[in-house]
Order: structure tokens, then C-alpha cells, then sequence
């Protein structure tokens, strides 16, 4: 029966590297490629593509080598009831090695997604490339670099980690949106431990070098740690519940809890003393819906904090300086993670909240020899190229150039709000009153008494909401209570924003 | 004698050639000579220790910005865990608590009270 046939082939491709390939896999603490699939999507709705692909390399005995489903598992599903492709490396098949043919299975799935607009999910489990196929093997990785660029911007991209990816093969993450990683079990470098070892001298392990804590924390290059395989499963469905299913569409929107909430508590958050910090992260949380918050790149650059919330049902990116860490001062790291963040969500069509406390940027010589007048500008580039609803509330400082750069008004923002507490200006009350009143302070009986009075003087005139309100920079000074009342009335006005921009080929972001 | 033999290959050919470090006091260089094997096995030593201290460094705390340590709230031997405040650090007219990123025990503190520190200063030890 030609029917038996086709069950008996696809049962055996379907096997993968076999029993005890698979036993080996799960002994690692690794779940198989199918099995991570089955945790991904809706019961019963995966439908593969592409099983029955074989490589066609005869270098080195490969011709008389079989590689089940090319060692990479593709297709479709439903999410949450939403579409969306993937590609599964399988570790089990010639250790998930990358040839000819798993690439051209990928990029098939990629370009599927991109013309169903649909969000891509690249599961990465491999050794590297498969050597006996040589340059073919780069060729196909360069192909799926290609494609992760084609499709910036267009459909959601989101690379997990959960095996080795070493090599060129990074660059697929570090193309794609969001970089999701596993503890332990997943590792990203360009070179490996004994490469290092043999070129450097420098000794480190292969978690320590390329692990998930490493990349959320250090390096900046993934943005989602998780502690096993099934958190990090239920993490990316948590994460597609905010994104569209490609740019022109609408984040879905979900049942709100009540849109004129008020909240005392925020009334008195900020400390009486400008000196001490509060916790920024609290305040988000009051904002929004259910106060549930995702945070994108929670231990990368803490001194800025970026997540998605739903305000009113509706998604939404939020970008806030965090007072408890650097003081909530804007460095490299901040600028970057930010700047990254707003261009994410302007892709996708998810309006901006911007909370503001920044004392400014953070001083140095480390800063500036690394580069933070250009790591900066990326902050302001971003926001004023964005052309998504854009919130700012100012709930403290906002001094200077970092005042600019945190969503102001000029830049781009469809309403600034302030509470009572802000200060906006052009710098602190101590260096202000120093530079303007050098001349009086210096000439003065007792100079300290007239620093201290000059102090208070400008303190008292310019370090209030009031003087930027007055010029219309800030639309409005609220109580900090209503805040998230007033956010959400403001989000549903800007809800049809139309913003023309000149025609360019693309604009020379600073990078 | 600080002699030096260096094998070199021009066009093909190998050359073994000897190279003498002349300096002020060559001639004396016996006497040196002699504890200079002592030197040499503790350069293998050094080595492989190095990697030592950055695995037991990770959970140092080193000043995350320049500013004046205002307060110190452990001493060496405390035990502490990860979130805890360890020093206030005065720093862009904020009261900056610096908080342990590992549970760990203090072996020791490196500032006083007062002291300015630049970013990067190791401010406590902690294993």
C-alpha cells in the first residue's frame, strides 16, 4: 500500500537522529526540536514543511550519510491562535550542523512567513556548519542573514537559543528582533573557549564567554534570559501577545481593567529629598494594565528600563530612566538598549510611553572615549524618527541635553506630561547657580552664604514644571495619581496618528 | 651570559644565529646567572593562576560611576545576599545605594567613608 508507505517514511524522518540521539538530547536538560514545537504551538495545528528535503553533498563519505529532515524542522501553527512560522534545528541530526539544504529549508520558511506576514521563530540547536559541504554550507547561512534583513521591520523576528551557536551562525540572532536564551543550556560566541585559549591565553568557560547570563547582562546581545526550555516557551507566546502579526498590522488588543484607575500611592512615590531614589519599575507597574509589565533586556543597562504593558487593551512599548541604578543617568549601554527598543516598537506600530528622571548623562572619560556623543545621538535619532503615538510623563528630572533625548516635545511627543515634582532644566540648581551668578558669589562678603542664596534663588524659579509648561513644551501638569487615566485618554486620541516624513532611500541613523 | 639562540629562515635557508644582550654590567653577568633559574620556575606558577582570581572576582562590587562612598553598611565577614545594600555612593547629587549582584560573604572592604572613588574601583570583595 503505497498510503502505509508514505506513514512508514515520514514515521522514520520524523524520529530524527534516533533513540539514542534523542537520549542524549534530553540528558543535556534539552528538549528535542518536536518537542519543543509541540510546547509552541496550539495542540494539533503544526503543519511541517519540507520533511522529506535531503542534502545532495558527496564530499567525505556524506553521500551514504542520511540526515533525517536535514536536521532542521519547518512549518507553520497557530499560536494563541495566531499565525506564525518556524524553523527547529535538531541537534539529534549530525549535531544540527547547517548545509546546503537545512539552510534552503529555512530560508523557504522565511520567505513564507514574510509573504503570509507572519512572526518567524528560529530555534537555534546547532554545532556550526556542516564542514564537508565547504562554502555551500556559508552560502546558506548567507542566505538567511539576507532574509533576517529583508524582513527587519516587516514581520516580527524572534531567535531562540537553546543549544550552541557559534560562528557565523550568531549573526542570525543579532539580526532579528528579539534574542531569547536558556540558562545553561545555550551559548552564543564568535570564537570558542579553545580558540580564545589558543590565540589569547585567556581561559573561560563556554558559559562564561557565550552564556545567557553573559549576553543579558554584559554583552547586550539577548534580550530574554529564562531558567529552562519551558519558561522560555511560554515567554515568547507571552511576548507575541504584544506584537503584531507584521507592520501593518495592530498589536491585538486585550480586556482592559479599569481605564480611570487612580492610584495615591504615585502622589507620594517621589522621596521629599531630590537626593534619594525611588523605584521607577513600581510606578510602571501602577500605570498598567493588571500590572502586568515584560521587560525587554531587564539586566542590560538597569539604569534605563524598556518593557511592553498593555494601557487601556491596547500594547505598548515603554522606556523610563530607573533612579535606583546610575542614578538613572543616560550612558552608552542605556542609549543603545533604548534607541534599539523605540525602533522595535515604532516598527510594529506600538506606541511609546517615555517616563523621564534624568539627572543627565552619565560623565567620564570612559563614556566619551567609548563614544557616547555617538551612541547617544542613536537615542535621539530614534525618537524623532519614530512616528508611532508618543507619551512623555516627567516625573523628576529633566535636565539638558538628556531632557532632549528622553522623548521631549521637539522630538517628537503628542503630549508631555509633568507631575508637580519635575524639574526641567537646563541643569541642576548648584551648577547653574555657579555659572550664572559666578560674578555676584565671588564678589560677595561671605561667598558661601551668596552661593546658598543664589542656589535657592534659581531652585526656586526654574526647577519646576512650570516654566517649560508655560512655553507649552509640557501640555499639561497633572497629579501624578491620574496619571495612567490621562495616559490612556491620550493614547486613544493619537490612536489614528498620521505624521509625513520627506522620501529618502533610509535615513543614516548613527550607529 | 645573556646569550639568546634564535632560529631564522632566509629564503629557504636556515640560519642558527646567537644574539648577546650587551649591557652596563656584562661582565659581571656569572654571578647573576645563577639565580636566575630560581626565577624561572615561578613563571609557570604565575600562569595558570591567573584565571584564578576573575572566577572568584565575580561577585566584587567595583564602583558602577565616580562619586564619594557616603556610607558603608557591611564589613568583612558579613554574610549577604543579592539585593542587598552594601555602600551608599554619592553620585550626580544622588544618594546611589550599590547593592550585591550574588549571595556571598564579605571578605573585604576597600573605602572608607569619605573616600571619592573613580568608576570601576573594586569597593568590596565578596566570594
Amino acid at each position: 500500500m503505497t498510503t502505509l508507505d508514505l506513514q512508514e517514511r515520514k514515521e522514520k524522518l520524523k524520529l530524527g537522529g534516533g533513540e539514542k540521539a534523542i537520549a542524549s538530547q534530553h540528558q543535556k536538560g534539552k528538549l528535542t526540536a518536536r518537542e519543543r514545537l509541540e510546547k509552541l504551538f496550539d495542540e494539533n495545528s503544526f503543519v511541517e514543511t519540507g520533511l522529506f528535503v535531503k542534502h545532495r553533498c558527496t564530499n567525505f563519505g556524506m553521500e551514504s550519510k542520511e540526515a533525517p529532515g536535514e536536521g532542521v524542522i519547518t512549518g507553520y501553527g497557530t499560536v494563541n491562535g495566531r499565525l506564525v512560522f518556524v524553523s527547529a534545528q535538531d541537534f539529534t541530526v549530525i549535531g544540527g550542523s547547517l548545509g546546503e539544504m537545512h539552510a534552503a529549508k529555512i530560508v523557504a520558511a522565511q520567505n513564507a512567513a514574510m509573504k503570509a506576514g507572519a512572526p518567524f521563530i528560529c530555534i537555534n540547536d546547532s554545532g556550526g556548519a556542516r564542514i564537508q559541504e565547504g562554502v555551500d554550507a556559508l552560502t546558506g547561512y548567507s542566505q538567511i542573514f539576507f532574509n533576517n534583513t529583508l524582513a527587519s521591520g516587516v514581520i516580527p523576528q524572534i531567535s531562540v537559543i537553546m543549544g550552541p551557536c557559534a560562528g557565523g551562525a550568531v549573526y542570525s540572532p543579532a539580526l532579528t528582533d528579539f534574542v531569547f536564551m536558556v540558562d545553561t543550556t545555550s551559548q552564543m560566541f564568535i570564537t570558542g573557549p579553545a580558540v580564545i585559549q589558543s590565540v589569547t591565553g585567556e581561559q573561560v568557560s563556554a558559559e562564561q564567554l557565550g552564556g545567557s547570563l553573559t549576553h543579558t547582562s554584559k554583552s547586550g546581545c539577548a534580550h530574554f534570559r529564562c531558567a529552562d526550555e519551558d519558561t522560555c516557551i511560554q515567554e515568547i507566546k507571552r511576548l507575541l501577545e504584544y506584537l503584531p502579526s507584521n507592520n501593518m498590522d495592530e498589536a491585538p488588543v486585550y480586556e482592559s481593567d479599569d481605564i480611570n484607575r487612580i492610584d495615591e500611592r504615585l502622589n507620594s512615590i517621589i522621596p521629599a529629598s531630590a537626593n534619594q531614589s525611588y523605584d521607577m519599575l513600581s510606578v510602571i507597574r501602577s500605570l498598567a494594565d493588571q500590572g502586568e509589565i515584560m521587560q525587554y533586556q531587564e539586566n542590560f543597562a538597569p539604569n534605563i528600563i524598556t518593557c511592553f504593558m498593555r494601557l487601556g487593551g491596547k500594547s505598548v512599548g515603554v522606556i523610563a530612566n530607573q533612579p535606583k541604578h546610575l542614578a538613572g543617568c543616560l550612558d552608552i549601554n542605556a542609549s543603545d538598549k533604548a534607541a534599539r527598543f523605540i525602533r522595535t516598537c515604532d516598527s510594529f506600530n506600538i506606541p511609546l510611553i517615555t517616563l523621564v528622571d534624568v539627572p543627565g548623562f552619565l560623565p567620564g572619560t570612559n563614556q566619551e572615549y567609548n563614544g557616547i556623543i555617538r551612541h547617544g545621538a542613536k537615542l535621539l535619532y530614534a525618537y524623532s524618527e519614530a512616528t508611532v503615538p508618543m507619551l512623555t510623563v516627567i516625573t523628576r528630572k529633566a535636565f539638558g541635553g538628556a531632557y532632549i533625548g528622553m522623548c521631549s516635545k521637539q522630538l517628537g511627543a503628542d503630549m508631555v506630561l509633568a507631575w508637580p515634582t519635575a524639574q526641567i532644566a537646563v541643569m541642576g540648581a548648584e551648577g547653574a547657580a555657579n555659572i550664572i551668578f559666578s560674578k555676584e558669589i565671588k564678589q560677595a562678603e561671605n561667598p558661601e552664604a551668596k552661593r546658598a542664596e543664589k542656589i535657592q534663588e534659581y531652585e526656586e524659579q526654574m526647577m519646576n514644571p512650570y516654566v517649560a509648561a508655560a512655553r507649552g513644551y509640557v501640555d499639561d501638569v497633572i497629579e501624578p495619581a491620574e496619571t495612567r487615566k490621562r495616559l490612556i485618554s491620550a493614547l486613544y486620541a493619537f490612536e489614528g496618528k498620521k505624521v509625513l516624513r520627506p522620501q529618502r532611500k533610509h535615513g543614516n541613523m548613527p550607529l | 651570559m645573556a646569550i639568546k639562540k634564535f632560529r631564522i629562515t632566509l629564503n629557504g635557508v636556515v640560519h642558527e644565529v646567537e644574539v648577546e644582550e650587551i649591557s652596563s654590567s656584562s661582565a659581571p653577568a656569572p654571578v647573576s646567572a645563577a639565580p636566575a633559574p630560581v626565577a624561572a620556575p615561578a613563571a609557570p606558577k604565575a600562569a595558570p593562576a591567573s584565571p584564578a582570581p576573575a572566577a572568584a572576582g565575580a561577585k566584587d562590587v567595583s564602583a558602577p560611576m565616580s562619586g564619594k562612598i557616603l556610607s558603608i553598611k557591611v564589613k568583612a565577614g558579613d554574610v549577604i545576599k543579592s539585593g542587598d545594600t552594601l555602600v551608599i555612593l554619592e553620585a550626580m547629587k544622588m544618594e546611589n545605594e550599590i547593592v550585591a549582584t550574588a549571595d556571598g560573604k564579605v571578605t573585604s572592604v576597600n573605602v572608607t567613608e569619605g573616600t571619592n572613588v573613580s568608576t570601576g574601583d573594586l569597593l568590596i570583595a565578596i566570594e
